[in-house]
């Protein structure tokens, strides 16, 4: 199959990949870039691993192609701490205990980050109810849960 | 040891690789990648029971981007296992298992990679296939190996056709033991085959040297297993294969033994190319290593005042078309089945089955959560049948300081009263049935740290940090953090001082791997044995500089001091880089055998519980009338970890434990119909979420080990064997019906509740 130049926004550069048009954005992020925070797991949509942020939106990048980014905006785990500084929500999952084996976690803080951004106060059965496409096995959720709920409350603080 | 105090072990510091987790900088298995490696996959029996006819890879091969096509035919005929070697590479001459591999091909992409395996043709004769515990014990069943008897296996099993093992623990007379009893109560139960579930798949990447050494990249959880058993099937020196462990996602088990390592190795030594296999999910529900579904019989006798005087006890595993870890799980479940109870005489036998399904494995307390559900089942059973309080029933039954186990084992640090105790009033136990259709549940349990040795080698480096070095893979647990939180504590420095290198089999030490509760304990103690070989030489150093007595030295503060004077760890370090080659010391550690009576087991591999932890668990819920869906309120664990090394990850065990734990009592199941899984995909296998999943309350119950550093015990497997039994129990005190089958589904309440009318 013959391949097509896509320009892509991720972490606020810009990247010009050539690929063919059936490859999926967790691929070329992966493969092509060499961006391996975002996880593949279940490649169907199932677990979450893979979450990143499009124009602010968690999607699951095994399931959005590549060349559907034209213009948008993506944001990988890479791009979510700035100029060295942990972001809040993953200074509180160090914070809280809640990372294990770290590999959903990636996608967690990205969930998390597109909710905390339209309700920073958002109480633990919100948070519950937004986590539940990305699954964890290791955690048992409820750190995961307690460190959202307190980057919430830091974020809806000002901090 | 309570008389000092303790700055680093203890305290709830987090855990060192925890910002490249968050920052997705953190490098896993499934994320390692060489520049042109080439993509391997593998081709899969789509039969149960059959003969190879035909095998044809020509057309494969000749695909465009195919750089080869490998079967039996391409790599050396050996039988490789644990305790008992079964296993090929690839299938020949038949196929045992849907999902069994019978070639593998290697593609410069993906999409190539595909093709190849939709071009290869297998054409089969099927053969009858024995596809449940049932039919491969019925008399003149057909053998899932014919040729069972010419295999290579360690002389303490007894293997008898389908059977490849039977372990059985016997004590007293159980005959006079059920004389004795007042009442004699038997039960069938029933569980089913679960998957680990980790979030990442068995990856490995694969690359061959001009010298003859391949190094593979994988998340095993035992490396040096992996490298031996990698020599065996290539038929190289262990001396030339490297396996490193990048990072792990998660294991539970699942990634003890060799998964895909193998065909990358293969491959990438026919293509002379680095090769990287990763598993889809289809792949892993159908062909990994999960835990083997059960069939449980208990037949029990007690007095009327609830003494349990006699306990026969027979647990099959469905261990699939190879033994995997079954003759050792089958040995594991009679000491379950024993329970954390007193009694005179026992009869217990655990029989490892071939069926024609997926090779099982081990998950996170092999034959604990199966065996303790029907175990813990029926002690409820029993106490609504003498009137007696679950809670009154097991506090009558359970071990207590100094008593035997079941294979006469002294017993010590035996907190389960304390559990229990604990456990029932943090649920509020006196009000068991708080309302309609509301009921609360107990489960207790005991569990082994696993033995094994482990090594270590400790710098320090000219700036006072310390490098620890440790065979161990950290696979997600934090009991690298754990370890290094001891060595900082026997030095006097910070855990940020410890910087951590594990798991090459080239650079470091053997470890016995990240298994059975066991990493925390074992790298911990040998962290102890570094310091303990270098304080010497630090003092000698540090007395000539100072001008005092070695005997007179002490560490503090990252410091030596002595007579009120003192040098850095720091300043000796770089005097000894310029005097004597540096401060390194190496440190190691076996758990010592712990004693039992030998004449009380047979076949049995695994015949005491080392450094034991006792726990309990309790559970408030609700089920639907209509329904039958189980909502959880809440969720209670008193474990007894001997000594809490870093209680926030303890809990985090616990918490995760449980979910897991959750998901084998009420929704998980591998589903086979006709010997084919029909539910191979997330969406269907029914894990927990967060939706899915109470609050879990956690009591750290400490009564120290013997054995462990600081008197910790093992910590990680516990909290996974008592959720489907406490729920189980809670169950019925909310319905009235007992389901012996696990999962425990909605479908199965309400039908029970039907059929009850």
């Amino acid at each position: 199959m013959s391949k097509v130049a896509v320009e892509l926004c991720i972490n606020g550069e810009r990247h010009e990949v050539l690929t063919e048009p059936h490859r999926t954005l967790l691929e070329v992020l992966r493969v092509d870039l060499g961006l391996t925070g975002t996880k593949e797991n279940c490649l169907e949509a199932e677990c979450g691993v893979c979450t990143v942020l499009l124009d602010g939106r968690a999607v699951n990048s095994c399931i959005v192609l590549a060349v559907q980014c034209r213009g948008r905006e993506v944001l990988t785990i890479e791009g979510v701490a700035r100029d060295g500084v942990l972001h809040p929500i993953q200074q509180a999952f160090i914070d809280h205990g809640a990372v294990q084996c770290g590999y959903c976690i990636p996608g967690m803080i990205l969930s998390a980050k597109a909710f905390l951004e339209e309700c920073p106060g958002a109480a633990e059965a919100d948070v519950r109810e937004v986590l539940a496409g990305n699954l964890c096995r290791c955690t048992g959720y409820q750190k995961i849960a307690d460190a959202v709920v307190a980057a919430g409350r830091a974020v809806a603080a000002g901090g | 040891m309570a008389t000092r105090e303790l700055h680093v072990v203890g305290k709830s510091l987090p855990r060192f690789d925890a910002p490249g987790k968050v920052t997705g900088t953190a490098v896993y298995a499934a994320d390692f990648a060489l520049p042109g490696m080439l993509v391997g996959k593998v081709y899969r029996s789509t039969q149960a029971h059959a003969r190879i006819v035909r095998l044809d890879v020509g057309r494969a091969r000749a695909l465009p981007g195919v750089r080869a096509v490998i079967s039996a035919a391409d790599v050396p005929e050996v039988r490789y296992g644990g305790g008992l070697k079964d296993e090929t590479v690839f299938a020949a001459g038949k196929v045992r298992y849907v999902g069994q591999p019978v070639a593998a091909v290697a593609a410069t992409t993906s999409e190539a990679a595909e093709a190849a395996l939709a071009a290869i043709e297998a054409v089969y004769e099927p053969l009858p296939a024995v596809l449940d515990l049932e039919a491969a014990l019925a008399p003149g069943a057909p053998l899932v190996h014919e040729e069972w008897q010419s295999y290579t296996a360690i002389p303490i099993l007894h293997r008898d056709g389908n059977v490849c093992n039977r372990a059985r623990i016997v004590v007293g007379d159980i005959e006079r033991g059920f004389e004795e009893a007042h009442r004699i109560f038997e039960h069938r139960f029933r569980t089913s085959m679960v998957h680990q579930g980790y979030t990442e798949p068995r990856a490995a990447v694969a690359q061959w040297d001009s010298s003859g050494t391949v190094t593979v990249w994988s998340n095993t959880q035992l490396p040096f297993e992996v490298q031996n058993t990698l020599a065996e099937i290539l038929q190289t020196p262990p001396s030339k294969i490297r396996v490193v462990v990048p990072g792990i996602g998660g294991g539970f088990g699942g990634k003890l033994r060799v998964g895909v390592e193998h065909f990358a190795a293969f491959l990438a030594r026919k293509t002379g190319r680095a090769v990287k296999v990763i598993t889809t999910s289809e792949e892993e529900l159908t062909a990994a290593y999960p835990r083997q579904g059960t069939v449980v019989e208990l037949k029990t006798g007690v007095t009327n005042d609830g003494r349990i005087v006699a306990k026969e006890g027979r647990i099959w595993f469905d261990t699939g078309a190879f033994a995997g870890s079954g003759p050792g799980v089958a040995s594991v479940a009679t000491l379950v089945l024993a329970g954390p109870y007193k009694i005179p005489n026992l009869r217990l036998e655990g029989f490892a089955v071939y069926t024609n399904k997926t090779n099982c494995g081990s998950f996170r307390a092999p034959s604990g959560p199966q065996a303790n559900f029907a175990v813990e089942s029926q002690m409820d059973i029993i106490a609504d049948a003498l009137g007696l309080d679950p809670l009154e029933l097991r506090l009558r039954n359970i071990v207590r300081e100094g008593d035997e186990g079941p294979t006469g084992q002294v017993l010590n640090a035996v907190g389960l009263e304390e559990c229990l105790r604990k456990a029932a009033a943090a649920i509020g136990w006196s009000d068991r049935r708080p309302g309609k259709w509301r009921g609360k549940g107990l489960a207790c349990g005991w569990w082994t740290t696993t033995g094994g040795s482990s090594g270590v080698y400790v710098k320090i480096n000219p700036d006072g940090t310390v490098a620890l070095n440790t065979g161990a893979a950290e696979i997600g647990t934090a009991a690298l953090t754990g370890a290094a939180q001891v060595l900082a504590e026997e030095l006097t420095v910070d855990l940020a001082d410890i910087s951590v290198v594990s798991a090459d089999t080239f650079s470091t030490p053997f470890d016995f791997g990240a298994q059975g509760s066991r990493t925390a304990f074992a790298v911990g103690n040998a962290c102890r044995a570094a310091v303990a070989d270098l304080k010497p030489r630090i003092f000698l150093l540090a007395a000539a500089q100072l001008g005092v007595e070695a005997e007179a030295c002490a560490l503090a503060d990252k410091h030596v001091v002595a007579d009120g004077k003192r040098i850095s760890l720091a300043d000796l370090a770089r005097l000894s880089q310029q005097t004597g080659g540096g401060l390194i010391a190496q440190g190691t550690f076996i758990a010592p055998p712990t004693a039992y009576d030998a004449k009380r087991v047979e076949g049995h591999v695994y015949p005491a519980f080392h450094s034991p932890s006792f726990h309990a668990h309790a559970v408030d819920l609700s089920v639907d009338a209509e329904t039958g869906e189980v909502t959880l309120h809440k969720y209670v664990v008193a474990q007894d970890v001997g000594f809490a090394m870093n209680p926030t990850y303890i809990e985090g065990q616990i918490e995760g434990g449980v979910a897991q734990g959750l998901g084998q009592a009420l929704s998980e199941e591998i589903v086979y119909e006709g010997g084919r899984v029909v539910n191979a995909n997330l969406t269907d296998y029914k894990m927990p979420t967060t939706l899915d999943m109470p609050r879990v309350d956690t009591i750290l119950v400490q009564h120290p080990s013997l054995v462990g550093p600081y008197g910790a015990k093992g910590v990680g497997e516990p909290p996974n064997i008592e959720p489907p039994a406490a729920v189980a129990n809670g169950v019925a005190s909310a319905t009235g019906l007992r389901v012996t089958v696990l999962p425990i589904t909605a479908e199965r309440i309400a039908l029970g509740l039907r059929d009850a009318g």
